[in-house]
């Protein structure tokens, strides 16, 4: 019970401090943190010096492609979904953002995904073009901290393949994206193999990100109408549909040294996956035989087990994680989903679902000292080799 | 449970969190519709800081400034699962000084 309180007495009373808190994590400061999915959003107007003629003088506002339905306008929120919480245009807003999250490297992404909807592959194309010149030009040169994968029109694979030749050598370009969207086949399918064929040249990582709930591209969504059907869930399932195509057309087998990594199509899902690939594979094959890539090399199946591709060339990135109350759970949905080999820590900045990385040192029942490296920085290393050098900060985080 | 000075009720704009260390706390305190709260700060979704968080549903809640998710600012309940709660903490007001008990 508290003792009344008269004004005599505050004197006498602790005073406490206003402070600032940083919600950031003391350890994660201590730790090389690479973030292997941050979105970049240059201004329009910026953009637009950077595209070539007729597209320069032809094109007066960013194009989007329509999404028919969106659920944005509903969230109290402004901005909810995609900038919410700030938009990076410059290296130096780039850095800024880093810093205040105790990230060491960074991979950007473009921000806006919604381009690759629009019905116009040259349109794509030439915005891809002043994105990738735009980051070569004024980007980069603020810091080697700063490596991005190169943006493609990805629904013409001969147009996605002539941009990696174009710019793929660049020393801080380290892999090339890609979304869900605008695809009406999965990426694993033959046709991209332009595509593929470019980045071997280049050594390059192929970033799957997602999206891909636009109706027109997957008729089903069309009867999805909130936030958390075509936002929360309809990634997940479009993730699978890639991977399982990558894995049984045989990408792997043609592009044996292409590494994938999948962004915010989940994971947790992988275990069935693997299991359920597998056992179809023992028992139903024989189709294999019949798709474009093993008709051309005259392979009859598979060279491996599917959950073996996984396992050997495919990671996730972890934005957005979902943790269950129960320890155990928690622990074993990480062993299941080979977490510490194949997870790489993402922000998903600034988009409204953005993880900082605390979660991967405030859990150290389930993730412990070894695995928080490895998901923080170690696996990214190994993924992207010596295209995520820098010079600030050591492997091991000292 | 100790005792401390937060300052003049008139150093609480309306409406604005602020963020004080009592102890080992770090504790959210907003003015709202008159009245003083106080809240631990820390999220309990990924850990952001709640001193920074909108308040809304006319000044009863506040949202967490990285998700959005909404708390009760008089009882710490998260507003859609009522079994998830942060704590909360008294406020008293003394003249025009403003005091936590926490």
């Amino acid at each position: 019970m508290m003792n009344e309180l008269k004004p005599a007495d505050l004197s006498e009373l602790k005073r406490a401090e206003a402070v600032s808190p940083d919600p950031i994590n003391p350890k994660i400061r201590t730790l090389q943190v690479i973030d292997t999915d941050f979105h970049f959003s240059p201004k329009w107007d910026t953009l637009r010096n950077y595209l070539k003629e007729p597209f320069k003088s032809r094109l007066f506002h960013f194009p989007v492609g329509s999404l028919e339905y969106n659920p944005e306008p509903a969230n109290e929120k402004p901005g909810v979904g995609q900038d919410t919480h700030g938009t990076a245009a410059t290296g130096a807003d780039v850095l800024r953002v880093l810093d205040q999250f105790g990230t060491d490297i960074v991979v950007l992404n473009p921000g806006y995904n919604r381009p690759q909807a629009i019905f116009n592959e040259p349109v794509i194309a030439a915005i891809a073009s002043a994105h990738n010149d735009y980051l070569i030009e004024e980007v980069f040169p603020a810091s080697d901290r700063i490596k991005a994968n190169l943006m493609i029109c990805h629904r013409d694979p001969q147009m996605g393949a002539d941009e990696i030749r174009r710019v793929g050598h660049h020393k801080q370009f380290i892999g090339v994206f890609t979304s869900f969207s605008g695809l009406f086949e999965p990426l694993g399918c033959a046709k991209f193999d332009p595509i593929l064929d470019a980045m071997a040249e280049h050594d390059l990582v192929l970033t799957s990100h997602s999206e891909g709930w636009f109706p027109h591209f997957s008729p089903l969504w069309t009867g999805a109408r909130t936030w958390i059907e075509l936002f929360g869930n309809a990634p997940a399932g479009n993730a699978m549909a890639h991977l399982a195509a990558m894995i049984c057309q045989g990408m792997f087998d043609k592009y044996p040294k292409q590494k994938v990594i999948f962004q915010e199509g989940g994971y947790w899902w992988l275990p069935d996956f693997m299991l359920r690939l597998d056992d179809f594979f023992m028992s139903s094959s024989g189709d294999i035989a019949l798709v474009e890539r093993k008709l051309a090399s005259g392979e009859r199946n598979l060279k491996k087990l599917p959950s073996e591709y996984v396992l050997e060339h495919v990671r996730f990135s972890t934005q957005p994680i979902t943790i269950p109350k129960n320890r155990k759970h928690f622990a074993w949905m990480l062993e299941l989903s080979h977490a510490a080999d194949l997870f790489c820590f993402s922000s998903d900045w600034p988009h409204q679902t953005m993880d900082p990385a605390n979660w991967v040192v405030e859990n150290p029942d389930c993730i412990g000292d070894e695995m928080q490296k490895k998901i923080l920085s170690g696996n990214a290393h190994k993924l992207y080799g010596s295209r995520l050098q820098y010079f600030g900060v050591t492997q091991d985080g000292g | 449970m100790s005792e401390y000075l937060l300052g003049r009720i008139d150093e609480f704009p309306e409406g604005k969190g602020r963020a004080f260390t009592a102890g080992t706390r770090t504790v959210a305190v907003f003015r709202s519709n008159g009245k003083v709260y106080a809240i631990a700060n820390r999220c309990i979704h990924k850990g952001a800081s709640l001193c920074d968080g909108m308040l809304a549903e006319g000044g009863k809640v506040v949202r967490c400034p990285w998700h959005n998710w909404a708390f009760d600012l008089e009882s710490g309940e998260q507003c859609l699962d009522r079994r998830e709660k942060i704590r909360t903490f008294e406020v008293k007001l003394v003249g025009d000084q403003v005091i936590l008990c926490a």
